[in-house]
C-alpha cells in the first residue's frame, strides 16, 4: 500500500480546529490525494477539548483510524489526551515558547508565529503549513489555496497569511518525519465533501423547493448548506419557531405542490412526531432527516449515535406506510435523498433519512463526481388530465392505495385534504366501513413501496464470518473486513441503505449460507439485530455494539470480531 | 357573479342549534362572494375544534390538519404558492392555546394570510373546559373554583407584535364581520380577526344577550384606525363595554414580499433546471 498517513489537530474551541483540517484537505485534494476527515468537538463555542482527524492516502479511505503519524497540538491538553494514539516514529508538534522538549514532542511557537504574522487568528495557517512541510508537500501550494479562498478579501488578510504560512514552513525546516511516503505533484482532483453537503446536494437532485427548521446539531450543516444556496435555485429556506412549525411547514408547501424537506436530531424529531402522522393520513408526501446524536432528551448534543431507528420507524400513533433510509456514504446520501424525495411524492408518504453526526461531519473525497439528473418529474395532476375535474376525490380507493395528487387552487379541482379520517372526497367521517377501506388503502401502498427497496449491498458475499451494518458504519465495517481478511478471517459484509418497507427477502438472499453473522450498530440493543429476526426469523450470532457516542474505529470492530472466536 | 350559494355544499353540519359559528360561516361565504372570488381561488387552512371544521362546510380548497398547527401549514403552502388566498379557522384554544407560538410567529412574519379565530372563550369539543380567553373566575367542570388565570388578549398581543391588521367581529352581526373579513383578505399581509362567538352549550357567561347589552361599532365613535395608541386602548376595553371593528391597520411588506426568490413567481410555477446543479455541483 502507498501513502496513507493520520493527522490530528487538537485544541480548544474556538481555535479553528475544523479550519486546519479543512485546508490540509483542499492541498491533498488539489495533489489528487483521497482524504478523510472526522471532527470531534464538545458542545460549547470556546475552550473544552476539540479535535480533526484528517487521513491522507492515495486510494480511496472511509474510516477513522486509532493510531496516528502525526499530531498537532495546539495545546498541553491534546497532548495529553492524545498522546497514546502517536506511532512508532511518530511525531508530536505543541505548541510552546520552550526550545526544549522530549521526543517525539517538537515544540512549534504557532501563536508567537502567528502574532508575527499578524495575529493570533492566523496560527492556523502556521500549523497546516508546518504540517504540509513535514508530509514533504511542494511549496506553494497552500498559497494556491490561500489564494481562492481569502479572493475577495482585502490583500492584508492574503498576505499575512501568506507570511504566516512561510513562518510556519520554516519552523519544521530540518524535522525529520520518515512517516511519509512520495507526495503527488499533481493529480485528478475528486470531489470533497461533508456528509451534510451531500445530503444537501441530494436534496436540490430531489428538487427540493422549500426547507423548514429548526436548528440542532448535527442537522444544522444540512439546513446551511441549503440557506446559502437558495439564491441560485427555486428554493425557499425558512427557519421555524420550532420542530412542530417546521414538519407542519413542509407538509403545507408539499400540499400547495412544491417537494419539501426538514432535518432535525432525534429530540427534534420527538417534537415532530404528531406531523409525521398528519403526513401519513393526509397522503403528504414530505422528506425529514433526523441526523441522530445520543439521547434521550438533549443526550450528548454533538456526538453519534444510530439509535433512532425504532423511533422513527414507529413514529407516530397508529399505523401508515412510510420509507426508512439509512445511507453509508456520501455518494449513497446523494442519491438517497434524491430517491426519497421521489419515492415520496410517487406514494404520497412521508420519507424519513437517518444520518448522524459522524456521517454529517465526516469529510469524504468521492471517487466519481456527482451527476445533476437530467430531469425530475412531478407526480401531480391537473385539470387536463381529468375526464371531470369537479368530480376529482383526492382519497379515491385504487387498487395500489395510490389516490391521483392535484394542487389546490390550479383550476376547478378542488383538492379537500383531511388529517381526521375521511372519506374518498377528503371530507371527515365517522363510518366504520370507511375507516377500514381508508386504513386498508393506505396499507397496500406498501406492497409498491417494497417492491422499490433496493437489497443490502457489500464485499465478500460468500464469507464465512458475515458482518451486518446500516447507515454510516458503511466505511469502518468494509475496513475492518480487509483487516480481518488480511489476517486470514473469511469475513465479508452487508449493508443495509433501505430499511422500510423491510426487503426482507433481498436479507435472506444475502444472508444466507453464513456461519455466524455478527450486527455492527451504534446503540446498546441491537436495533437493527431485532429488525432483521422481526422481519426475516434470522438470528445473528453475536452484534458488535457502540454506545459513548465516539464513532466505531476499524480495529475495534477486528477486535471484536476476533474475541468472539472465529 | 360569484354568490354565496356557490361556497355551499351538501355535507351535514354538525355544529349545535343556536352556535355562533353558523352566522361565521354565512358571513365567510358572503364575503367571498363579495370579494369576487370562486370555491377553486380559495385555499382555507384548519388546526382542530368546532371552529376547524368550517372547511368542511365550505365548497372550496382545505387543508384540515392538527391541532394548533394550521398557521404553519398555511406558512409553507404561501411559500410555495404565494399567488394563493388563504383563509385560516381557527378556535381560541386551536389558536391562542395549542398554537400560541404559531400565532406569534405567523405576525412577526407578516404572513399574508386572514385568520378567524372563532372565539367562545371555552372548549366545546372536549365538552367545557376553561380556553385561554376565558374571563377571569368563569365556572367550568375543570375549573370548578373558577378560572384563575388572566385572560389572553389576542388584540393587544397582535398589535404589540406590530400585526398590520388586528379586528374583532361578533358572529351575530353578519354583515359586519363579513365586511371585515373582505376588508382583510384585502389587506396584504398578516389579518387577525377575533370573532366573538356564543357558544350556547358550555359558556353561559358571555351568551347572545350579555354580548348585546356591550357590543359597539368603532367605525361610528370615529376611531382611527391608523392610531396606534388608541387601537391598544381599545384593545384593551373589556366589560361593559366591548369594541367591534378595526382596531388598527397598516400595512408592510408581507412575509412573501420580503423573500427576493420569489420575485421570479411562485415556487410551484418554476422548472427544475440540472444546469443550475451541475454549477454548485462542479463547485465541490
Amino acid at each position: 500500500m502507498g501513502i496513507d498517513i493520520t493527522i490530528t489537530i487538537g485544541g480548544e474551541a474556538g481555535q479553528g480546529i475544523q479550519t486546519v483540517g479543512q485546508l490540509l484537505a483542499a492541498v491533498c485534494r488539489e495533489a489528487g490525494l483521497y482524504v478523510f476527515g472526522i471532527n470531534d468537538f464538545e458542545s460549547r463555542i470556546r475552550g473544552g477539548h476539540s479535535f480533526y482527524q484528517l487521513r491522507i492516502a492515495d486510494h480511496q479511505v472511509r474510516a477513522p483510524r486509532h493510531r496516528v503519524n502525526l499530531l498537532i497540538a495546539m495545546d498541553d491538553a491534546t497532548l495529553r489526551l492524545h498522546r497514546e494514539e502517536l506511532l512508532p516514529g511518530g511525531l508530536c508538534l505543541l505548541n510552546s515558547a520552550d526550545a526544549e522538549a522530549e521526543e517525539p514532542v517538537r515544540p512549534i511557537p504557532f501563536f508567537k508565529l502567528a502574532r508575527d504574522a499578524g495575529g493570533d487568528i492566523l496560527a492556523n495557517t502556521v500549523a497546516t503549513a508546518a504540517a504540509l512541510a513535514l508530509l514533504g508537500a511542494p511549496g506553494g501550494m497552500l498559497e494556491k489555496i490561500l489564494h481562492r479562498q481569502f479572493a475577495g478579501k482585502s490583500s492584508k488578510v492574503l498576505e499575512d497569511n501568506c507570511t504566516a504560512a512561510r513562518l510556519g514552513r520554516a519552523a519544521v525546516q530540518g524535522i525529520d518525519c520518515s512517516c511519509i511516503g512520495a507526495w503527488p505533484e499533481s493529480g485528478r482532483k475528486r470531489m470533497i465533501m461533508e456528509g451534510a453537503a451531500a445530503l444537501s446536494l441530494g436534496a436540490l437532485a430531489g428538487d427540493c423547493r422549500f426547507a423548514a427548521f429548526y436548528p440542532m446539531s448535527p442537522a444544522t450543516g444540512i439546513m446551511m448548506n441549503l440557506a446559502a444556496w437558495q439564491d441560485r435555485f427555486p428554493l425557499v429556506v425558512e427557519q421555524a419557531e420550532d420542530e412542530i412549525a417546521a414538519a407542519n411547514m413542509i407538509i403545507g408547501a408539499s400540499y400547495a405542490g412544491v417537494r419539501s424537506l426538514t432535518a432535525t436530531s432525534g429530540g427534534g424529531f420527538c417534537l415532530m412526531t404528531e406531523a409525521v402522522g398528519l403526513a401519513g393520513i393526509s397522503e403528504t408526501p414530505i422528506v425529514i432527516i433526523n441526523a441522530q446524536r445520543p439521547g434521550p432528551a438533549t443526550g450528548l448534543a454533538t456526538r453519534t449515535a444510530q439509535a433512532d431507528l425504532r423511533q422513527v420507524m414507529h413514529a407516530g400513533q397508529d399505523e401508515f406506510p412510510r420509507f426508512v433510509f439509512a445511507p453509508g456514504s456520501p455518494e449513497q446520501a446523494y442519491e438517497t435523498t434524491a430517491r426519497a424525495f421521489d419515492l415520496a411524492d410517487t406514494y404520497q408518504v412521508p420519507a424519513l433519512i437517518l444520518v448522524d453526526q459522524y456521517f454529517n461531519d465526516s469529510l469524504f473525497t468521492l471517487e466519481d463526481a456527482l451527476q445533476a439528473p437530467e430531469k425530475v418529474s412531478s407526480r401531480t395532476i391537473d385539470d387536463a388530465s381529468q375526464k371531470n375535474p369537479s368530480d376529482y376525490q383526492r382519497y379515491a380507493l385504487t387498487d395500489s392505495g395510490i389516490s391521483p395528487r392535484a394542487v389546490p387552487c390550479a383550476g376547478e379541482t378542488l383538492v379537500m385534504v383531511c388529517g381526521n379520517e375521511h372519506k374518498p372526497d377528503g371530507h371527515s367521517t365517522e363510518s366504520a366501513e370507511l375507516r377500514t377501506a381508508m386504513v386498508d388503502k393506505r396499507a397496500r401502498k406498501l406492497r409498491g413501496m417494497a417492491s422499490d427497496m433496493r437489497p443490502p449491498t457489500g464485499a465478500h458475499p460468500e464469507a464465512a464470518i458475515r458482518l451486518i451494518c446500516w447507515g454510516s458504519t458503511l466505511g469502518v465495517v468494509a475496513e475492518a473486513v480487509e483487516l480481518l481478511r488480511a489476517d486470514g478471517v473469511d469475513a465479508g459484509y452487508m449493508h443495509f441503505c433501505d430499511i422500510w418497507p423491510f426487503p426482507g427477502t433481498a436479507a435472506q438472499a444475502a444472508l444466507a449460507g453464513a456461519e455466524r453473522l455478527i450486527c455492527v450498530e451504534q446503540n446498546s440493543t441491537a436495533q437493527f439485530a431485532g429488525l432483521l429476526r422481526q422481519e426475516t426469523g434470522i438470528a445473528v450470532a453475536h452484534t458488535v455494539l457502540k454506545y459513548d457516542g465516539r464513532p466505531f474505529y476499524p480495529l475495534e470492530i477486528v477486535n471484536a470480531v476476533m474475541k468472539e472466536g472465529r | 357573479m360569484a354568490c354565496p350559494k356557490d361556497f355551499d355544499n351538501s355535507v351535514e353540519n354538525k355544529w349545535c342549534p343556536g352556535c355562533g359559528n353558523h352566522p361565521i360561516l354565512q358571513s365567510i361565504k358572503e364575503a367571498l362572494a363579495q370579494l369576487g372570488l370562486a370555491p377553486r381561488d380559495v385555499l382555507i387552512v384548519s388546526g382542530i375544534g368546532q371552529a376547524a371544521k368550517t372547511p368542511h362546510y365550505l365548497n372550496c380548497n382545505f387543508f384540515h390538519g392538527l391541532h394548533g398547527r394550521a398557521l404553519p401549514v398555511a406558512t409553507g403552502a404561501k411559500a410555495a404558492n404565494h399567488s394563493l388566498t388563504i383563509l385560516v379557522n381557527s378556535g381560541d384554544g386551536d389558536c391562542y392555546g395549542e398554537g400560541g407560538n404559531h400565532f406569534m410567529n405567523a405576525i412577526r412574519r407578516n404572513l399574508d394570510i386572514t385568520l378567524l379565530v372563532h372565539d367562545n372563550k371555552v372548549y366545546g369539543l372536549t365538552k367545557g373546559q376553561a380556553s385561554p380567553t376565558s374571563d377571569l373566575r368563569m365556572i367550568t367542570r375543570a375549573q370548578p373554583h373558577g378560572v384563575i388565570l388572566e385572560p389572553f388578549n389576542p388584540l393587544a398581543v397582535a398589535l404589540a407584535l406590530k400585526a398590520g391588521f388586528v379586528a374583532r367581529g361578533y358572529a351575530a352581526d353578519t354583515e359586519h364581520l363579513s365586511m371585515l373579513i373582505q376588508e382583510g383578505v384585502r389587506h396584504r399581509g398578516f389579518s387577525l380577526i377575533d370573532i366573538l362567538q356564543p357558544c350556547v352549550s358550555f359558556n353561559q357567561v358571555n351568551t347572545y344577550q350579555w354580548y348585546a347589552e356591550r357590543v359597539y361599532d368603532l367605525a361610528k365613535e370615529g376611531h382611527d384606525t391608523s392610531d396606534f395608541m388608541a387601537a391598544m386602548v381599545k384593545a384593551r376595553q373589556w366589560g361593559d363595554k366591548i369594541p367591534l371593528g378595526i382596531l388598527y391597520r397598516q400595512e408592510s411588506p408581507s412575509f412573501t414580499d420580503r423573500i427576493d426568490g420569489l420575485k421570479e413567481g411562485p415556487l410551484t410555477g418554476r422548472a427544475y433546471d440540472p444546469a443550475r446543479l451541475h454549477k454548485l455541483l462542479a463547485e465541490f
